[in-house]
């Protein structure tokens, strides 16, 4: 009998794994389903893993906001550009883009943060910062 | 004379910002603490500070006399500043 495994991609930002797409393979570009970081496909030892091929650029965090709100039907709030320029500095002194509201330099507070990709934004209308908001 | 107005503020935050601009344009003179540009240790007494005046950590915090503002409020600013 054959098992087969669902094949599952990690991605370093949100640090969940999504399903691998029949037809990827190694080096795709792909966009992780939850938080939507642009990713480069790569084997690890322990599976599938993306890399981030513009880390810490203002480049990546527009574009995982972008497709993030995409994803989830968001529109910004009209503090994005100031939330961009507080995410950069995050990332100059904290070392990764966290929430430029608070003080919490852990992985969950990576934005887009865990309370807004567990639905904050369905229950409140916006996310902590006003930067994602609920679609009126 | 009343103390000076102190604001507790993260150089990240866009309502920190806010409540700063809204202040100076308001020509009111005050301490600014932006608690995420600190060193560990002084970092670390900011945050206790917050927490211990407003019982969570949200910023900007404003403290004017007796009256402690969290989050970017211009109505309360006013009144606490008889503006």
């Amino acid at each position: 009998m054959t098992v087969h495994e669902i094949e599952r991609v990690f991605c370093p930002v949100c640090l969940a794994k999504f399903k691998f797409a029949e037809g990827w393979k190694e080096g795709d570009l792909v966009i992780c389903p939850i938080c939507g970081q642009k990713l480069k496909l790569a084997r690890g030892a322990e599976g599938w893993v993306g890399e981030r091929p513009e880390k810490g650029t203002e480049k990546e965090i527009r574009e995982r906001s972008e497709e993030f709100a995409r994803l989830r039907g968001y529109v910004f709030g009209d503090v994005k550009e100031e939330i961009i320029e507080g995410l950069m500095g995050k990332y100059k002194r904290f070392g990764d883009f966290y929430c430029p509201c608070r003080m919490n330099h852990t992985p969950e507070y990576q934005c887009p943060c865990k309370p807004t990709r567990g639905g904050d934004v369905e229950k409140n209308g916006r996310c902590y910062c006003w930067f994602f908001l609920k679609k009126t | 004379m009343t103390k000076k107005p102190k604001v507790y503020a993260l150089s990240t935050c866009p309502y920190c910002k806010r409540t700063r601009r809204f202040l100076d344009e308001h020509k009111v003179a005050y301490d600014c603490i932006e608690v995420d540009l600190l060193d560990d240790d002084e970092q670390d007494k900011a945050l206790e500070e917050v927490q211990k005046l407003t019982g969570r950590s949200s910023f900007p915090v404003v403290i004017i006399g007796d009256e402690i503002i969290v989050g970017h409020d211009e109505e309360r600013l006013k009144k606490a500043l008889k503006l």
